[in-house]
């Protein structure tokens, strides 16, 4: 039995090699998101200074500070090391941008499975509730929610599993269609597997590329959706993130002091982020579409 | 082309039931709010009289099924109450900025969909050049920056560092036009609207060039192509030609996704720009609690975009008559 | 037989039921008596950076001597009505108090903050209850002689220092900046506690290139133009120029007559007004005694809520002849002058008076009503007002102090670093709004020959509102230890980087007649307020959390 697991996850791991080995793209952001989920462990040992710590020095706050040994990328105007906020901003940032991919994934997956594999009525409505989601605006629904229900990252990973799953469904659904076509869900069918058995055991493992590719692009969406509702002052105070990192760097008016060792980074870091998820989403578009190999 | 009424009907049907579904969930998030229900529509600094009077007004002293179909009523009516901070009709409040958001929408969009369309082109012809490799890096780049970042950054070279348009506002200090067809008609309107709309564009770009950079790939694998090669059809003709045209139709469709990205993109840019626009008005109504005027401002974004969807989709059937109902997804 | 072992496992055991019980119970009273969480109110970071800033470092301080002080964060709309009319549901708030011309008189501040007759519905919000102070405030209402009134006046800041009523925190020095190639620099009038955004700047400032409009900024839009609602900071700039007063605060501060010829106390409680004569309304018609009676009685009924305070000392008002009237007032009021007659909006009564007729019938007050075209008879008139994006004012050419300016244009924009490069690249030429960084202003401005900044200190004052309705608050110990924490020193640097001085009074040090120099304000930090908080009885638990001193137990639910 363990050792079983131990193959599995073997297997897996090897599996997950041989398809980012075939793809530079996927190669570097899968590179990208482990340098970065490193970083979020590590995030005590690597940044020197606690996060909202106001920094004094003989009595004197040491706010503005330019780059230097001391503070490797200055000081905000409160004092508070920039570095090491954006060593411990990695941590917001992953949990919002993979705890939103988890919902994302499982929701849509879910729904994509259910209504492709029963067709008929439940597919009808599944995919008109898809449709009615798609008329939702998605920043003004996670403004509207946070602004009422409070200033969270929870509440905007709240409002990203409510509307994101829709993409996922869709798309799902219609690989659903081909796979149940295909003659070993047919011989599954006839040797009497429940639908349960034949849905989770032998179409599920067909499509889940799929899913983990829309996945990945919704960690992306999850950070830069964080950011934004930051960025128009709805985010969640206690929480240093990139997002309130350039909040703040914007209300505290760096780019007119020309800090940009203060507005860059967190941008930057974002974006590393964001286009990581998009890298192994294009990685997996090659793969799932062989016949553009060929031209 | 020929118009299939029935598709048309069913979409328009369509249109209306996610209306309507929209407005339901809104109306029972408002309700479900934490606090006094009634605070969805009551201002607090209203007098005991006020408060009795509102309250039959928008039926609130009648049981929650009872006051969903007065609000239903008066959805239809075009009655979405007052705003508690401007002390005015919501529909007259939201109707000032509305042309704003929509002309700021538009314009990005048709830039997006422009340089998307034709840089898709070029990297599915280029495909396996060191191009193709710089264009995607850049393209995914734009989808991944932050908009307000973008937008400051624009805003730092193009208006502070070199002074070439204006910063903020949809118009000159003290400039009123006398119509919306003047206000469009006048210069000084499109260059306060550049540094916005290209914001906006360069972050919409980015799904219109890839989807037609893969339909291209797709277009291009296909028999009538290596035909039209071999018949010694110079290239850019091939490519306009056969393959361009039958590789846009998955780009009209996704145009309606677009409008969605748009409709949100609009609440971040238009805080940089100093827009005055429905997204600006909407995070104002949020952070003021005034919730008869988030609640309308949002049942007016969600049908801008409900109805942008329809015409992407009519657009869409137009352009392809095989497409019906079934055929969609 | 009881062995002596024996007995001493027994008394041992006893002795440990005992103290395990008792700990238990004395575990349970000092529960009770552990000081609940206490939430300081703010607005957002993105809002109000310096208010922020400032609740999280008294809340750190707090934190230091055991007390759990929580910041909540609420947008500025949702706090004031919270802090406004649920006056028993916050512990302590940010807050500040924004300098207006008529509160250059220290009357509104020594009276309408402090005395127990607006501590239910108005601007006691904190809940002051003093009968000492009261009379103090009440005496120098009616103290007409300024060296009388002046020693009440310090008195009265005293009682406020000692009771630590408010924990002040700043007066700002206010660095406002316009464009000396625009604006002729003499033309540009400072007041005393205001700065140069003032009514006088407005009506001198001189063009002396092409461009003949102030264009100034705000980061608020204007929510109504109505003479009789005091509704956001612009709407009141906006107002003050459109309609015409009795009286103008001077640039020296004090009162002086302007839409009156004159104005003389004929008795202590009698006030003699003639008023200027060939006054048109913007509309044509003539101003005249019948409007300007009109316009202090509206706001007696109950359809002018805001307006009512300025002028419920009114008795009556007789119209002598056609320019002349006289005030009766109920008794003496020393700030009648800068209160009321400096205070009302001058409006056109056949254009009121039927509209507060219909409205008499419906459940919304004049506060409500927007005209289309607002009309006065002030130095500018209303030109137009773009929602979300501008208002502009256009210069009224027949007033009898018509601005030298063609256009008054205010802009709203949300975006600081954009209000900042504007400033800098021409599109506005008066900055008169700067949430920001002001060093790095300063910086801005010298780099930059044709932008000149006037800094003054601000009559106005940043503070911290503890509501004294709510326990531990209404412990004078309590609220002076929490005095002592915030080190004011700390926070002018930190927060406002040099850019303010420390606060300790309602009175601004720009009002140089009236500041009581020598308060006894607390001050001295984590020490200080943990002797203060040990010498009124409170108590540390293990935790070191802090506890209600003995008898006394924590009766409230968290606020939040």
């Amino acid at each position: 039995m363990k050792t079983n697991w131990i193959g599995l996850v073997k297997s897996g791991l090897v599996g997950m090699y041989r398809f980012l080995k075939q793809d530079r793209f996927a190669m570097v952001g899968a590179i990208i998101y482990l340098l970065l989920i490193l970083l979020a462990i590590f995030a005590p040992y690597i940044a020197p200074y606690d996060p909202h710590q106001m920094i004094r020095e003989g009595g004197q706050l040491a706010y503005n500070r330019l780059p230097s040994a001391q503070f490797l990328l200055g000081t905000t105007n409160m004092g508070r090391d920039i570095f090491s906020q954006l060593v411990y901003g990695v941590r917001p940032a992953l949990t919002v941008g993979f705890s939103a991919a988890f919902f994302v994934v499982i929701l849509g997956t879910l729904v994509g499975l259910i209504a492709g594999y029963f067709r008929g009525w439940v597919d009808n409505i599944l995919m008109r509730l898809a449709d009615v989601v798609f008329g939702v605006p998605f920043e003004p629904f996670v403004i509207v929610l946070v602004g009422f229900l409070g200033p969270s990252v929870w509440n905007i990973v709240l409002a990203m599993a409510l509307l994101l799953w829709r993409d996922t469904a869709r798309v799902i659904r219609s690989q659903v269609l081909t796979v149940r076509e295909r003659s070993f869900i047919e011989a599954a069918r006839v040797s009497g597997a429940s639908h349960l058995r034949i849905m989770f055991v032998y179409i599920a493992p067909n499509i889940l590329p799929l899913s983990f590719l829309y996945g990945s692009l919704a960690i992306g969406w999850a950070i830069l959706t964080e950011a934004a509702v930051s960025f128009l002052g709805f985010g969640d105070p206690d929480v240093i993130s990139w997002g309130y990192m350039l909040h703040d760097a914007y209300v505290s008016q760096a780019l007119s002091r020309g800090a940009f060792y203060w507005f860059v980074p967190p941008g930057v870091l974002i974006m590393l982020a964001v286009m990581a998820g998009f890298y192994i989403g294009r990685g997996s578009e090659e793969i799932l579409h062989p016949r553009l190999k060929k031209v | 082309m020929r118009v299939n009424w029935k598709f048309f009907a069913k979409r328009f049907g369509q249109m209306l039931l996610t209306l309507w579904i929209i407005a339901t969930i809104l109306f029972f998030i408002f309700r479900l709010m934490p606090g006094n229900p009634l605070v969805a529509y009551i201002d607090p600094t209203f007098t005991q009289e006020q408060q009795e009077i509102l309250m039959r007004q928008f039926g609130l002293d009648k049981p929650l099924w009872q006051q969903y179909f007065v609000y239903l009523g008066n959805l239809l009516q075009g009655e979405f109450g007052d705003s508690f901070f401007y002390k005015d009709s919501v529909v007259d409040v939201v109707s000032k900025v509305l042309p704003n958001t929509l002309y700021l929408m538009l314009l990005s969009l048709v830039v997006a969909y422009v340089i998307g369309v034709l840089g898709g082109i070029v990297l599915a012809w280029r495909r396996g050049e060191k191009i193709e490799t710089v264009g995607i890096v850049f393209t995914l780049f734009t989808r991944a920056a932050p908009q307000f970042w973008v937008g400051m950054i624009l805003l730092a070279v193009f208006s502070f560092k070199l002074n070439w348009f204006p910063s903020g506002g949809s118009s000159p200090a003290g400039v009123v036009y006398s119509s919306e067809l003047a206000k469009l008609l006048s210069p000084s309107f499109w260059h306060h609207l550049f540094l916005p709309a290209l914001t906006l564009a360069i972050y919409l770009l980015g799904l219109p060039l890839l989807l037609m950079r893969s339909s291209m790939l797709d277009v291009l694998g296909e028999a009538y192509v290596d035909m039209a090669m071999m018949r010694g059809l110079s290239e850019r003709r091939v490519m306009f030609k056969y393959a361009a045209r039958n590789a846009a139709l998955p780009v009209v469709t996704a145009m309606a996704v677009g409008v969605g990205y748009a409709v949100g993109g609009n609440v971040v840019v238009e805080t940089v720009f100093s827009w005055p626009g429905l997204g600006r008005l909407l995070v104002k109504a949020v952070s003021a609690s005034d919730y008869p005027l988030s609640q309308g401002a949002f049942i007016l974004i969600a049908a801008v975009m409900v109805f942008m969807n329809f015409v992407a989709d009519i657009l869409y059937s137009l352009l392809d008559p095989r497409v019906s109902l079934d055929g969609r997804g | 037989m009881i062995s002596n072992k024996t007995l001493r496992s027994i008394v041992l055991v006893a002795f440990c039921l005992v103290s395990v019980l008792g700990t238990a119970v004395f575990a349970a009273s000092d529960a009770e008596r552990v000081i609940r969480p206490l939430y300081i109110l703010t607005r957002p970071q993105a809002s109000s950076p310096d208010e922020f800033e400032s609740a999280t470092l008294i809340a750190n301080a707090m934190k230091e001597v055991g007390i759990d002080a929580r910041v909540k964060v609420m947008p500025w709309e949702q706090m004031a009505d919270l802090v406004w009319y649920e006056r028993t549901k916050w512990d302590m708030t940010g807050w500040q108090m924004t300098a207006r011309p008529e509160r250059l008189d220290p009357d509104e501040f020594t009276y309408n903050l402090f005395h127990s007759s607006t501590a239910e519905t108005g601007y006691n919000f904190v809940g002051y209850i003093n009968p000492a102070y009261d009379k103090v405030a009440e005496q120098q209402r009616v103290t007409v002689d300024p060296q009388k009134r002046k020693e009440l006046i310090m008195k009265a800041q005293q009682i406020i220092a000692d009771d630590a009523v408010y924990d002040f925190l700043v007066h700002q020095k206010i660095g406002i900046v316009y464009n000396n190639q625009v604006f002729a620099p003499d033309s540009i009038k400072e007041m005393a506690g205001l700065g140069i955004k003032n009514f006088w700047t407005y009506i001198y400032a001189t063009p002396v290139g092409a461009q003949k409009s102030m264009i100034l900024n705000s980061n608020d839009t204007v929510q109504a133009v109505n003479p009789f609602y005091i509704s956001g900071t612009v709407d009141s700039w906006v107002t003050e120029l459109i309609w015409d007063r009795l009286m103008r605060m001077g640039i020296d501060g004090l009162p002086k007559p302007w839409a009156a010829e004159s104005v003389k106390w004929i008795a202590d409680d009698q006030v003699k007004v003639v008023l200027r004569k060939g006054m048109k309304w913007h509309d044509g018609k003539p101003v005249t005694a019948e409007d300007v009676k009109f316009s202090f009685e509206a706001p007696m009924t109950g359809e002018v809520p805001m307006y009512k305070p300025f002028v419920s000392i009114i008795d009556k008002i007789d119209i002598v002849n056609v320019n002349t009237l006289i005030f009766k007032l109920k008794k003496p009021w020393a700030a009648f002058e800068t209160a009321c007659l400096a205070k009302i909006n001058i409006v056109p009564r056949h254009i009121w008076e039927p509209i507060l007729k219909d409205l008499q019938q419906k459940p919304e007050n004049a506060e409500s009503y927007q005209e289309k075209v607002p009309v006065g008879s002030g130095p500018f008139k209303f030109g137009s007002w773009k929602f979300s994006e501008e208002i502009v004012l256009e210069a009224n050419k027949s007033h009898f102090q018509a601005p030298k300016i063609e256009k008054w244009i205010c802009r709203f924009i949300p975006n600081m670093e954009a209000t900042l490069g504007m400033i800098q690249n021409g599109e506005i030429n008066f900055l008169a709004t700067y949430v920001g960084d002001p060093q790095l202003l300063e910086q801005k401005v010298k780099a930059d020959p044709k932008l000149t900044m006037v800094s003054s200190v601000d009559l106005g004052y940043r503070f911290f509102a503890m509501n004294l309705r709510r326990p531990p608050f209404n412990d004078v110990a309590f609220r002076r230890a929490v005095l002592a924490l915030t080190d004011r020193w700390l926070i002018v640097d930190a927060v406002w980087k040099g850019f303010a001085v420390p606060a300790d009074s309602v009175v601004s040090p720009a009002l140089e007649f009236w500041k009581n120099k020598n308060l006894n304000y607390p001050e001295g930090g984590v020490e200080e307020a943990k002797k203060l908080l040990k010498a009124a009885g409170y108590e540390w638990d293990r935790k070191g959390r802090l506890m209600y001193p003995k008898g006394k137990k924590e009766e409230l639910a968290p606020a939040f």
